[in-house]
């Protein structure tokens, strides 16, 4: 199976301090990989190396085959990489409705027309309509995101990152912050998702992680000290000493 | 389909109401003061496109207003001189609007590489750089005094000259129609919505495929193109044209006129130039210290409604949706607070008017007449009177607001209930 995502000998340094070293990382098209890692392993800033928000010091992204860490992220998204953030990142001000018709827009090829009309457009409509379906926010579309339930946020910003019809999704820490139901809403909706995607998740909650995912990867101190299936890794002497035995104390 | 009507709709009674104006308010002031607005009206909402539409705070937007208006002055005295060929008076605004698109692209190209403050601040350096070169280049802006110029020119077709001020008016008037309702138009676009989605939120609207700074430099050279366009319409008016058209003082005024209206709304910037634009012409013959109110009420819809009057009633949206007797139950606080505001309010401007007073008149004369009443600035009674008002308005706010808070916070969680029930 090709890879949808890999990482060659990656690097970054924030002035003196090396955050991520030469790292390697494939990550198979359609499967689950979760990446997990006690805080301030880089998670987040590797997320942001593969997203294009920051540039690397060192090494080689490749997305389907074809270099992107030379790419803004506007330009590594139209080559079908969405991601969703740690912290809630939606549109407050604008109606949930266009928060997903937004995220719709550049992968029907509206571009930056100014002579087309959105309310115009059926097959655009369509679309937004059965994604709100899709993840359960249909009955307050015309509400606001910004006031809307922490959960309801997260989802939105889950149907924001899918609207462009990326193949690839990251998604950071979807279940944080969220009640036990809440959490299990998140992930029954990440799963249906994930489905014929590839899906790149960084998350704390264990139960998630081995629910949810194919693979995993344990990020420590910027490195890579194991990628296996949840049931190996849980075996994994190194991985219990690094990570999963601190949780037991 | 049947809704985009619906919307125009409003804009045909709108035009036709504004085209009547002239018939009911058939005085010279009035035609003025209407024509103003008319040009304003056109510049504010263009300014909206970045501050409200963009999220971009530009202190220097005159300057596609004004230098349109010089190219606009110039190319009609070169037409008048018959060193230029005809151009038809009606389509000047075209020209504008070329000038300022092209001076939007110049300078939007540099200034939308960066948001926030260092884009206000390349704004405000442009803007002070081309009101430096009026009084420079003597020979195009032709220093302090301005250019003239003569807009009965060429043909007279159908006898319209544009000489008298109601053909102007009209002229105004048809332009007004037309950019508004286009710049309205591209509110619904995929680059208006996205342009909203890029003042909300860069990050985000990167990650779904669209380069911030092309939607930023976009929206900057079509809002230049509409300003532009008011102010070839603002050259033909006056037949005149000066250094203050571009000056930083015309950038803050329509700052001041879209945030006032409602820079959230499309509609905050039209009622701000039109009432600002009318306060300016009829408060100015009652009270000297009339700017001086302007920024107050500024200072304060900056730090009490930031989304100006229309952000105000747009606000209360959600709750009139789901309950019209929600909406009901708050009137009465709101009616108690304002009328504490107000009370304080009037003391204030007492004070503000008595002070004004005694510092231009001699001393002596004490009658000062404020609020169609008279007072004596120099007895202690009217500056009494004046106190007590401003502490009973502070003292009733610290009553009434609170009151006037928690019946809003009761709407707002009511309507959040409902959502999350639904």
């Amino acid at each position: 199976m090709s890879n949808a995502l890999q990482l060659k000998n990656v690097s970054k340094s924030f002035g003196e301090a090396k955050i991520i070293k030469n790292l390697n990382l494939d990550i198979k098209k359609n499967e689950r990989h979760a990446i997990i890692g006690p805080n301030g392993a880089g998670k987040s800033t590797l997320f942001h190396l593969i997203s294009g928000h920051y540039k690397l010091t060192s090494g080689k992204i490749e997305l389907n085959n074809k270099e992107i860490n030379n790419l803004e992220p506007h330009e590594i998204n139209r080559k079908g990489l969405a991601r969703s953030f740690q912290v809630t990142n939606i549109f407050p001000k604008m109606s949930v409705y266009e928060n997903i018709r937004c995220g719709i827009l550049w992968s029907m090829g509206f571009k930056y027309s100014i002579i087309r009309l959105v309310n115009g457009d059926k097959e655009l409509n369509n679309k937004t309509n059965s994604l709100l379906e899709e993840i359960n926010l249909k009955h307050c579309a015309h509400i606001p995101a910004g006031l809307l339930s922490y959960a309801d946020q997260r989802a939105l910003e889950i149907g924001i990152t899918i609207a462009g019809g990326a193949d690839t999704l990251m998604l950071d820490e979807p279940t944080a912050g969220m009640s036990n139901s809440e959490t299990e809403r998140a992930v029954n909706l990440i799963k249906q998702i994930s489905e014929k995607r590839t899906l790149v998740v960084v998350e704390h909650d264990m139960g998630v992680v081995f629910d949810l995912a194919d693979r995993i990867s344990v990020l420590v101190y910027g490195e890579i000290i194991a990628t296996d299936t949840p049931k190996n890794i849980r075996e994994n002497k190194a991985v219990q000493e690094a990570y999963l035995g601190t949780e037991d104390h | 389909m049947a809704n985009l009507f619906k919307s125009f709709s409003t804009w045909i009674i709108i035009g036709v109401i504004a085209a009547i104006l002239p018939l009911i308010f058939d005085s010279s002031f009035a035609l003025t003061l209407l024509s103003k607005m008319g040009v304003l009206i056109i510049f504010t909402v263009a300014y909206n496109m970045l501050l409200g539409q963009g999220g971009m705070l530009s202190f220097g937007h005159a300057i596609y207003f004004g230098l349109a208006g010089y190219a606009s002055i110039h190319i009609m005295n070169g037409i008048g001189a018959e060193t230029l060929p005809y151009f038809p008076t009606v389509l000047f605004p075209l020209i504008g609007a070329v000038v300022g698109l092209f001076f939007g692209c110049l300078v939007g190209y540099v200034s939308t590489r960066r948001a926030g403050t260092a884009f206000a601040m390349i704004s405000l350096g442009f803007g002070e750089m081309v009101t430096a070169m009026t009084l420079i280049f003597v020979l195009f802006f032709n220093g302090e005094d301005g250019i003239q110029t003569d807009r009965m020119v060429g043909p007279e077709p159908f006898g319209i000259t544009f000489g008298p001020q109601i053909e102007i008016y009209y002229l105004i008037l048809f332009w007004c129609v037309i950019t508004v309702a286009l710049m309205y138009i591209i509110t619904k676009t995929p680059f208006g919505r996205m342009s909203n989605a890029v003042r909300d939120n860069p990050e985000r609207a990167a990650f779904i495929g669209y380069s911030v700074r092309r939607v930023r430099w976009q929206a900057f050279a079509l809002s230049s193109m509409f300003a532009g366009a008011a102010g070839s319409l603002h050259a033909l008016n006056y037949e005149h044209i000066g250094f203050e058209s571009v000056s930083v003082i015309q950038s803050g005024a329509v700052l001041f006129m879209a945030f006032i209206g409602g820079a959230g709304h499309f509609l905050g910037p039209i009622v701000g130039a039109i009432g600002l634009t009318y306060l300016d012409s009829t408060l100015a013959d009652y009270t000297e210290a009339w700017l001086l109110y302007l920024g107050l009420t500024f200072s304060g819809i900056v730090m009490f409604a930031p989304g100006g009057l229309a952000g105000l009633i747009v606000m209360h949206g959600p709750i009139a949706r789901t309950d019209k007797k929600l909406l009901t139950s708050l009137v009465k606080p709101y009616l108690l607070a304002i009328g504490s505001v107000v009370t304080g309010l009037i003391g204030l401007i007492g004070i503000i008017e008595m002070l004004y007073f005694r510092s231009l008149i001699s001393k002596g004369e004490g009658e000062v007449i404020i609020f169609w009443t008279e007072f004596n600035a120099n007895g202690i009674t009217s500056w009494l009177i004046f106190i007590g008002l401003i502490l009973g308005g502070v003292f009733l706010s610290k009553k009434t607001f609170p009151m006037a808070k928690e019946s809003w916070d009761h709407a707002i969680s009511v309507v959040k209930t409902e959502i999350s029930h639904e």
